[in-house]
C-alpha cells in the first residue's frame, strides 16, 4: 500500500485526495469551492487518549449528521495526535497549518496545550477554536485575536459551585481536595472565591499532584472537623479517590461533593455506591432533560454504545459553533476576519443549551450541578450517568463580577 | 577516504542551505528541531560515546537553560543578551552540581541521574508560581540582539544552523585533544588510565561539565524556536528519547546524534500521521539498533564503506 | 497522632507492593546482571491480564494467580532472545530493555485501551476495618500487607534455608564457582527470571485493584521500584524490603507533611545516599 493511499484511508474526509487538495487550494478560482480543511488537535495516545477519542467521536458525528458539508462546500478533516505534550502539540498543530494547510484548527484537549496552540494561531494566523482546553488566562489575560473558546473556562464551572456549596449544601467549613495543576487551581479557587465571599470558611485544601498514586494519605489528612469535602480530581485520581473514600469508611464520617470528579468517562469505572452523590459542577450532563440533548445522547449511544462524555458534547459544539459561523460567511473561511467575527457573533442551540460568546470570546451558558443517577439506556441498558439537580443559567466567566474588576484582581494561583 | 569526506561534508552543508529554499516551512521548522534535539544528543554522547557514562538527567540542564531564559525575558523583560548567557550559565552551574555523580559507575550513575533528573522535573512542575507549572510560560519574544529581532523562522534556521555548525567543530577539536582521548581511555580501561597517573574522576567531572554545557545550549536555543517551555521538557521521557537519537544515529560520531534525531523526530511526526503505534515503531528501531547495530546508522554507514574501524565499539 | 499512625499504615501498605515488583528486580540483578528496565512493563501486562481473568472468571484469586502466570512465558523469551544477547553490557541492556517497555506499552494500549481500569476486587474485601482509637482502614489494604509479609517470609526462607536459595546466592557472589561445581546455571536463571516476572505480574494485579492500570502506570511505578532498589542495594532481598519500607514510609509522610516537596522528599535523599554509599545500605563493594 503507497503512502498516500495509507495517507487517505487516515484522512477521514469525503474522498478527496490530498493531492487534489493541494491543487485546489493553490488556484484563487478554485478557493471558493474547494473543500474546507479542518485540523483537529487531540491526543490519540497517552493517559489522555479516552477523552480524546472521546472527542474525535464526537467531532465525527456532527460531521457526519452534518454531511460533511459547510456554507456549500465540502468538509474534510485532518486529525493530529498531541499526545497531550505541548511540544507536540506545537508541532502538531505547525504541521496542521503548514503542510496540510487546515483553515481552521479545532482543538487541543489538555489544558496546558491551550496555549502552546494558541500561539500556533498567533504566528500564523489561522483560526484556532479552543477546545476543551480551558485554561483561564486564554479568554482573559492573555488574549489572542485569532482564538476563540467553545467550551469553557476552568474557574467558570467552580464559581456556581462555591454558591451552590454555602446556599443549597449549606456547607460552613470546607476541606478541598484539589488537583496541583493550573486547570485544578482554577476550578478548586473559583469554588473557593464564591465560597468564601457568602462567608464560608476553608478548613484545608489538600493538592495533589496528577497521577497520585495513593489516595489513601490525602483523605487521612483530611481536617478532622470538617463539614463537608470538596473533590476537584482529573483522570486516574478520580477512581483511585473514589475506592480510597470508601475504602477508608470516610463515608461514614464526611459528605463529599464532586465539583469536578464523576465524569461520565470516569463512571463505568466506579459503581453503585455513586448512586446519590453530587457528581459535578459542569457545563454539560449526560442527563440532561432537552430535545437537543436526548437527540444528541441518542444519536452518541446508538453509534458508540455509550453516554458522551463532556469531551465527546464539547467537541460535537465546537464543530456545531464552526459549521454555523462558516454558513454565515457562505463558506468564505479564506477570509479569516469574517470567519472570526461570525464565531463571536453566533448562538448556538447546542445540546448543553444556547450559548453566546462573550466579549472576551468565552462562551456563556448553564452550569449544571449534577447527582449521580441509574437510568436506563434503551441503546446501552442500565448505566450511571450525571443528572442536573440545579441550573445556574447563562453563567459568564467572570460569574458575577464586572470583567474588569476580575481582570485587576489577576489569575487564580495557589 | 579523506577527499571523500570533505566532499560528503560540503553536501550537507549545500542541502542544509538550501533547505528553507526548497522545503517547506513545516519542515524547515522540524529540521531546526532537529538541530536542536541534535545538539541535546551530543551532549548525552560525549558521556556515552566517549567516556562510557550514560547520563539520564540531560534533560535538567536543557530545561534549567530554557526555563531561566524564559523566565528573565518574559518576566522581567531582560534583553536575550542577558537572558540567554544566563541561561547558558544556570544549566552549566546545574552540572557542576550535579557533577558529584561521576563518583559513581555502571548502572548506579544510570540510577543516580535518574534520581537527579527527578528532583528538577519535580521543581518545574510543582514550584507553579514561578515556573507556571504545567501551563509553562508562553509567549517567549524571538531573540533580538542590538534592536534586530530574529522573528523570522528561515533567520533563525539560520542561526541555529550556525551554531550547531560551530559547536560541531568545536566537539572535533575536544575530542580529538589529548583529553578526549584520555576519556576513551577511561571508558576502555578506567583502572589502566588510573595506573598510568590520571586522575579519572577529575576528567569524567570536566566531561559532565561541558556535556551539561552543550545541553544547556541546546535548552536556549529550544526556547527561542519554540517559544515555549514546559516541565515535560525537564522529562525522564526526553532523558531517554536523546539518548535514543544519540545511539540510534552513531553513539562515538559527531552527524550521529543528528542522524538519530533526524530519524526519531521524523518518525514521529511522519508516522504518527497514519499510525497511531508509532511508539511501538520506536522502541522496534531500538531495540533493532542496540543488537544488530549498536554502532548506530553513522557507524552503519562506515562500516559499509569499510572505515568502521573507529565505530566499532558498542554503546 | 490519628493522622501519623494512618499514614504510617499507609506507607507500610504501599511498601508491600513496591517490595513485590523490587524483589524480583533485585533478585534478576543480583544473580545474572540484568537491569531490566521493562520490569514495569510486566507489572503492567500483569496488571491486564489478571484484570481480565477477573472479569470473565469472577475470581479475584485465580486473576492473581494468572496475572502472575501470563507474564512468566514474556519474561522468558524476552530474557531468552533479547537481552541474553547483551551480554553484561549494563548500558546496552538498559537502552534494549527500555525499547522494549515502548513496544510492550504501545501493545497494552491497543489491546486494553487508554482508560484507566480497576481490577475488580472481591466484595469481602472492599470493606473496612476498625482498628482501637476509631481508625477505619480498608481491608484490601490489611490483605495486602499480610500478602507482602507472606510473600517476603516465604522469600526469604527460599533464599536463606533452601538448597536452591543457597545456590543462588552462591550464583550471585560468584557465577564461575558454581557453574564449576557442576551446576546448571542457566537452569537456575531461567528459575530466578520466571520468578521475578512471575512476581511484577502479581504486583500489577494486587495494584490494579487500588492504584488502577493505565498507559504510563509501568513508568510510574518502575520508578517507585528503582527507588527502592538503590535504598536497599542492588541485589539484596533484605535491601528490597527496607527499601520498600523507607520508600512506602517517605512517600506517605513526604506527601503529608510537605506536599510541596514530595518529590525532593524521595529524591533528594536517594540522590545524598548514592553519592555517599552508591551501592545502597544492603549493597556489596566490589
Amino acid at each position: 500500500m503507497s503512502i498516500a493511499t495509507l495517507h487517505r484511508r487516515f484522512i477521514c474526509a469525503a474522498g478527496a485526495s490530498l493531492l487534489a487538495t493541494a491543487l485546489v487550494t493553490a488556484s484563487a478560482f478554485a478557493q471558493q469551492t474547494g473543500p474546507i480543511k479542518i485540523g483537529l488537535l487531540v491526543p490519540l495516545t497517552g493517559p489522555l487518549a479516552t477523552p480524546g477519542i472521546d472527542m474525535v467521536d464526537g467531532f465525527k458525528l456532527f460531521w457526519e449528521q452534518a454531511g460533511n458539508t459547510a456554507g456549500g462546500r465540502k468538509v474534510e478533516y485532518v486529525i493530529a495526535d498531541t499526545t497531550c505534550n505541548p511540544d507536540q502539540a506545537i508541532t502538531q498543530a505547525r504541521r496542521l497549518v503548514h503542510q496540510e494547510k487546515v483553515h481552521i484548527m479545532i482543538g487541543p484537549l489538555c489544558g496546558h496545550e491551550g496555549p502552546a496552540v494558541a500561539q500556533v494561531s498567533k504566528e500564523t494566523g489561522i483560526p484556532l477554536v479552543m477546545d476543551t482546553a480551558g485554561a483561564d488566562s486564554v479568554t482573559k489575560w492573555d488574549r489572542t485575536p485569532t482564538v476563540v473558546r467553545t467550551a469553557v473556562s476552568a474557574s467558570q464551572i467552580g464559581h456556581p459551585f462555591g454558591d451552590y456549596l454555602y446556599k443549597e449544601l449549606g456547607a460552613r467549613n470546607v476541606t478541598f481536595i484539589g488537583q496541583d495543576y493550573t486547570w485544578g487551581h482554577e476550578v478548586t479557587l473559583g469554588i473557593v472565591q464564591t465560597y468564601k465571599e457568602l462567608g464560608g470558611k476553608v478548613a484545608k485544601i489538600i493538592w495533589n499532584p496528577i497521577g497520585t498514586k495513593d489516595y489513601g494519605p490525602t483523605v487521612a489528612s483530611i481536617a478532622p472537623d470538617s463539614d463537608a469535602v470538596v473533590a476537584i480530581v482529573v483522570g486516574a485520581d478520580r477512581i483511585r479517590l473514589f475506592e480510597s473514600w470508601f475504602g477508608f469508611g470516610m463515608d461514614k464520617k464526611f459528605k463529599i461533593y464532586g465539583g469536578y470528579w464523576m465524569h461520565q468517562d470516569a463512571l463505568p469505572q466506579m459503581d453503585d455506591r455513586a448512586i446519590g452523590m453530587i457528581g459535578n459542577s459542569l457545563h454539560y450532563a449526560a442527563g440532561l432533560d432537552t430535545p437537543a440533548n436526548k437527540a444528541f445522547v441518542d444519536a452518541f449511544a446508538n453509534k458508540y454504545k455509550r453516554l458522551p462524555s463532556w469531551f465527546s458534547e464539547s467537541a460535537y459544539t465546537a464543530s456545531l459553533w464552526t459549521r454555523t459561523a462558516i454558513e454565515a460567511i457562505k463558506g468564505n473561511v479564506e477570509d479569516k476576519d469574517a470567519f472570526l467575527k461570525a464565531m463571536r457573533g453566533a448562538t448556538v442551540n447546542a445540546p448543553r443549551g444556547t450559548l453566546k460568546m462573550d466579549a472576551y470570546d468565552n462562551p456563556i451558558q448553564n452550569v449544571y450541578v449534577t447527582r449521580i443517577q441509574k437510568i436506563n439506556h434503551p441503546a446501552i441498558g442500565s448505566v450511571l450517568t450525571n443528572v442536573p439537580i440545579k441550573t445556574y443559567e447563562n453563567v459568564s466567566q467572570f460569574w458575577t463580577w464586572n470583567p474588569e474588576e476580575f481582570l485587576k484582581r489577576g489569575p487564580y494561583k495557589r | 577516504m579523506r577527499r571523500y569526506r570533505v566532499i560528503l561534508a560540503l553536501t550537507a552543508l549545500a542541502a542544509a542551505l538550501i533547505v528553507p529554499l526548497v522545503a517547506g516551512q513545516f519542515w524547515m521548522t522540524l529540521i531546526t528541531q532537529i538541530y536542536i534535539y541534535g545538539l541535546l544528543a551530543l551532549s548525552v554522547d560525549l558521556l556515552l560515546g566517549h567516556a562510557g557514562l550514560y547520563s539520564l538527567c540531560q534533560a535538567s540542564f536543557f530545561a534549567v537553560a530554557a526555563y531561566t531564559t524564559a523566565i528573565l525575558e518574559v518576566r522581567y523583560g531582560y534583553p536575550t543578551l542577558v537572558a540567554a548567557p544566563a541561561g547558558l550559565v544556570a544549566g552549566t552551574l546545574l552540572a557542576v552540581l550535579y557533577g558529584c555523580a561521576v563518583r559513581t559507575r555502571g548502572v548506579y550513575f544510570i540510577l543516580i541521574t535518574i534520581a537527579l533528573g527527578y528532583i528538577i522535573w519535580g521543581a518545574v512542575y510543582r514550584w507553579a508560581s514561578f515556573t507556571g507549572g504545567d501551563n509553562g510560560i508562553t509567549n517567549v519574544p524571538p531573540p533580538s540582539v542590538a534592536g534586530v529581532s530574529i522573528a523570522s523562522q528561515t533567520t533563525y534556521y539560520y542561526f541555529v544552523l550556525g551554531v550547531v555548525i560551530l559547536c560541531a567543530f568545536g566537539y572535533r577539536i575536544l575530542i580529538r585533544s589529548p583529553f578526549g582521548l584520555s576519556l576513551r581511555g577511561i571508558k576502555g580501561s578506567e583502572s589502566r588510565m588510573q595506573s598510568l597517573g590520571y586522575r579519572t574522576t577529575m576528567h569524567l567531572y570536566a566531561a559532565f561539565v561541558i556535556s551539561g554545557a552543550i545541553a544547556s545550549l541546546a535548552g536556549v536555543l529550544y526556547v527561542y524556536y519554540n517559544r515555549f517551555i514546559n516541565p515535560v521538557a525537564a522529562s525522564f521521557q526526553i532523558s531517554v528519547e536523546v539518548s535514543l537519537m544519540a545511539i540510534v544515529g552513531g553513539s562515538g560520531t559527531i552527524v550521529g546524534p543528528f542522524i538519530g534525531a533526524g530519524i526519531f523526530l521524523g518518525l514521529r511526526n511522519w508516522v504518527s500521521s497514519f499510525f497511531e503505534m508509532h511508539t511501538a515503531v520506536m522502541g522496534i528501531v531500538f531495540i533493532a539498533t542496540v543488537l544488530w547495530a549498536p554502532s548506530g546508522i553513522a557507524g552503519f554507514i562506515g562500516r559499509w564503506r569499510g572505515d568502521g574501524a573507529k565505530t566499532k565499539d558498542r554503546p | 497522632m490519628h493522622s501519623g499512625i494512618l499514614q504510617a499504615i499507609n506507607g507500610v501498605s504501599f511498601a508491600a507492593l513496591l517490595f513485590l515488583l523490587a524483589s524480583g528486580f533485585t533478585l534478576s540483578f543480583g544473580l545474572m546482571r540484568v537491569v531490566n528496565m521493562a520490569h514495569g512493563a510486566y507489572y503492567l501486562f500483569g496488571g491486564y491480564i489478571g484484570l481480565t481473568i477477573t472479569r470473565y472468571t469472577g475470581s479475584f484469586a485465580l486473576g492473581v494467580l494468572g496475572g502472575g502466570l501470563a507474564v512468566i512465558p514474556l519474561g522468558y523469551l524476552i530474557d531468552r532472545f533479547l537481552i541474553s544477547r547483551t551480554g553484561e553490557n549494563h548500558l546496552a541492556q538498559v537502552l534494549l530493555t527500555v525499547g522494549i517497555a515502548f513496544v510492550l506499552g504501545d501493545v497494552a494500549l491497543k489491546i486494553w485501551g487508554g482508560d484507566n481500569l480497576k481490577v475488580p476486587t472481591p466484595i469481602e474485601l472492599r470493606g473496612a476495618i476498625e482498628l482501637p482509637g476509631g481508625i477505619i482502614y480498608p481491608t484490601y489494604r490489611f490483605v495486602l500487607i499480610l500478602f507482602g509479609i507472606v510473600v517476603g517470609v516465604s522469600l526469604w526462607l527460599l533464599y536463606r534455608k533452601t538448597q536452591i536459595g543457597a545456590v543462588v546466592r552462591a550464583g550471585v557472589d560468584d557465577r564461575e564457582i558454581v557453574s564449576a561445581t557442576g551446576i546448571n546455571i542457566d537452569r537456575l536463571f531461567v528459575l530466578v527470571s520466571a520468578l521475578a516476572s512471575f512476581l511484577a505480574g502479581i504486583a500489577g494485579v494486587v495494584g490494579g485493584a487500588f492504584l488502577t492500570l493505565y498507559p504510563g502506570a509501568e513508568w510510574e511505578i518502575l520508578i517507585y521500584a528503582l527507588v527502592v532498589v538503590i535504598f536497599g542495594g542492588l541485589g539484596s532481598l533484605e535491601g528490597a524490603m527496607i527499601g520498600a519500607l523507607i520508600v512506602g514510609l517517605l512517600d506517605a509522610y513526604g506527601r503529608w507533611l510537605l506536599p510541596e516537596f514530595s518529590y525532593f522528599v524521595l529524591f533528594g535523599p536517594m540522590a545524598i545516599l548514592l553519592l555517599f554509599r552508591p551501592r545502597g545500605i544492603f549493597g556489596r563493594e566490589g
